[in-house]
């Protein structure tokens, strides 16, 4: 006997309806964020969601056309929606493991900003550079 | 004093501004905080000073020990070491015997009134404390001595917030929790068996940033994980309330993934967040696997009946509450209906287990 052949399977087909709800709040978000410019954030791991529901929310969503590849302590992957301004975002850690993910609402996520102290510290850095060089 | 912020000491091991920003973002998450909380998490994080730890394990199995070293996640549990100065831990520090004693207590010494105290394992009291000795001190005078000097102290696993196994009936050695012996020290308990990592994780990150402990409960547990029960944030609660139910581990119920409460699952009274954190890097979870929760990050779990008992059903039938029987298990739509009057006579149901009980 195989595993194939024993007939338990991993229950990752059933929706429980959990995620449905979470299409609201992306509205809601969305809206504050032309009005205000102030978007969200949604902690996907924090809701009670089956692989299944984790599944129909991603295909309700749809894709985009951005997509942002970065490597930091662990692959982080940022992909704008079907929605323009709302981003899926995935952090893994160092083994590719899944760590936390959400869904944010901002015409930029921040975590692609850099940091006005790093651009200082890169500035100084590229001063010297420069001076070594001459 | 710039280079003995954590921020610093994490940029000259090649962390950056970025990869803290994605590692406050998880542990938030984690910690079911707001989602925006991860930034200012972030920011007074960045800031904070290193704190010295002594951690200190008593009568216990080592297993809350192996559950955060043996963490498949090293970018929140790693970082969490470079976090802090861990000072001594017998099972992790390279040195032994008398070296060992002298690095506590010089640890003692030098940040005498600021140190974390972590204790991981119960004090046994029988023999004057003879059960269990480190370096010729019974453990009862290594926690007094050291609890002395401690800003506050972690009680890491049942066994140290509750006693845990070794107070298991008839609690041959006279465990007692951290906190039955120490009365003067802000205390936080961790437990489970074991403790999720990220617990401990998210205490000494709330430690490090606000320098106090978080709010707590009634049973000394930080609210940001042990506010809510199993059951309030398990994938399966949609099916308790459609009142689908396993009957058995093999049956068609429990393949569609349906709820385990009348196969013994303890979710309804067990504080844990086991749902939304998982076990194994976020792989799975008990209730996942297709298995009831066991209880175990509440007190005397061990002794409080079978693990496969549902809950309404009580643990002595001869014994049984007129609440109890009103309450007991009736598959359908009227489980959702009353499922509140049975939790709380479920609760008042759930009594010591006895040896008739252990034979069945």
């Amino acid at each position: 006997m195989t595993l194939p052949d024993i007939p338990v399977a991993a229950a990752t087909g059933t929706l429980t309806g959990n995620a449905r709800a979470v299409l609201g709040e992306v509205a809601t978000l969305l809206d504050g964020l032309l009005r205000t410019g102030e978007g969200g954030l949604i902690d996907i791991r924090g809701l009670p969601m089956s692989p299944a529901d984790r599944q129909w929310l991603l295909e309700q969503l749809g894709k985009g056309e951005v997509e942002i590849l970065m490597d930091i302590g662990g692959r982080s992957r940022i992909v704008e929606t079907g929605l323009p301004a709302v981003w899926w975002i995935e952090h893994r850690n160092e083994h590719g493991v899944l760590a936390s993910e959400f869904v944010q609402v901002a015409y930029v996520p921040e975590l692609i900003s850099a940091h006005p102290d790093d651009v200082e510290s890169g500035l100084e850095a590229l001063r010297s550079r420069i001076s070594e060089l001459s | 004093m710039r280079a003995n912020r954590i921020l610093d000491t994490l940029a000259g091991q090649g962390i950056t501004r970025r990869a803290f920003l994605k590692y406050c973002a998880t542990l938030a998450s984690l910690m079911a905080l707001p989602p925006s909380a991860g930034k200012a998490f972030a920011d007074a994080l960045a800031k904070a000073p290193r704190p010295s730890v002594i951690w200190l394990p008593f009568q216990e199995c080592t297993g809350c020990t192996e559950a955060i070293t043996r963490s498949h996640s090293p970018s929140i549990e790693g970082m969490l070491f470079d976090m802090i100065s861990l000072d001594y831990q017998e099972t992790l520090m390279a040195a032994a015997g008398h070296q060992a004693e002298a690095a506590l207590h010089e640890a003692i010494q030098r940040n005498m009134g600021k140190y974390l105290l972590i204790v991981d394992g119960s004090v046994p009291l029988g023999l004057d404390g003879a059960y269990s000795c480190i370096a010729g001190r019974s453990n009862l005078e290594t926690l007094k001595e050291v609890a002395a000097g401690a800003a506050a102290i972690v009680a890491m696993g049942s066994c140290a917030a509750y006693g845990g196994l070794p107070k298991a009936n008839p609690n041959p050695t006279g465990a007692v929790a951290v906190s039955d012996v120490i009365k003067d020290k802000p205390i936080i308990n961790i437990p489970g068996c074991p403790p999720i990592p990220v617990v401990m994780t998210g205490v000494l990150a709330h430690f490090l940033t606000f320098g106090g402990l978080p709010e707590l409960d009634r049973l000394g547990r930080p609210k940001a994980f042990y506010g809510e029960t199993i059951h309030d944030r398990c994938y399966r609660r949609p099916f308790y309330d459609q009142g689908k139910f396993a009957k058995t581990f093999d049956d068609e119920g429990a393949r569609k993934g349906w709820c385990l409460f009348e196969l013994g699952c303890k979710g309804p009274v067990t504080y844990n967040a086991c749902a939304s954190v998982k076990w194994n890097d976020g792989t799975s979870w008990p209730v996942e696997s297709g298995h009831g929760c066991l209880g175990c990050s509440e007190p005397d779990f061990w002794d409080a009946g079978g693990f496969y008992k549902a809950l309404s059903m009580p643990a002595r039938p001869l014994k049984l509450e007129p609440a109890a029987i009103a309450a007991g298990v009736v598959a359908g739509a009227a489980i959702a209906a009353s499922s509140r009057s049975r939790k709380s006579a479920a609760k008042a149901a759930h009594e010591t287990t006895t040896l008739a009980d252990l034979e069945k």
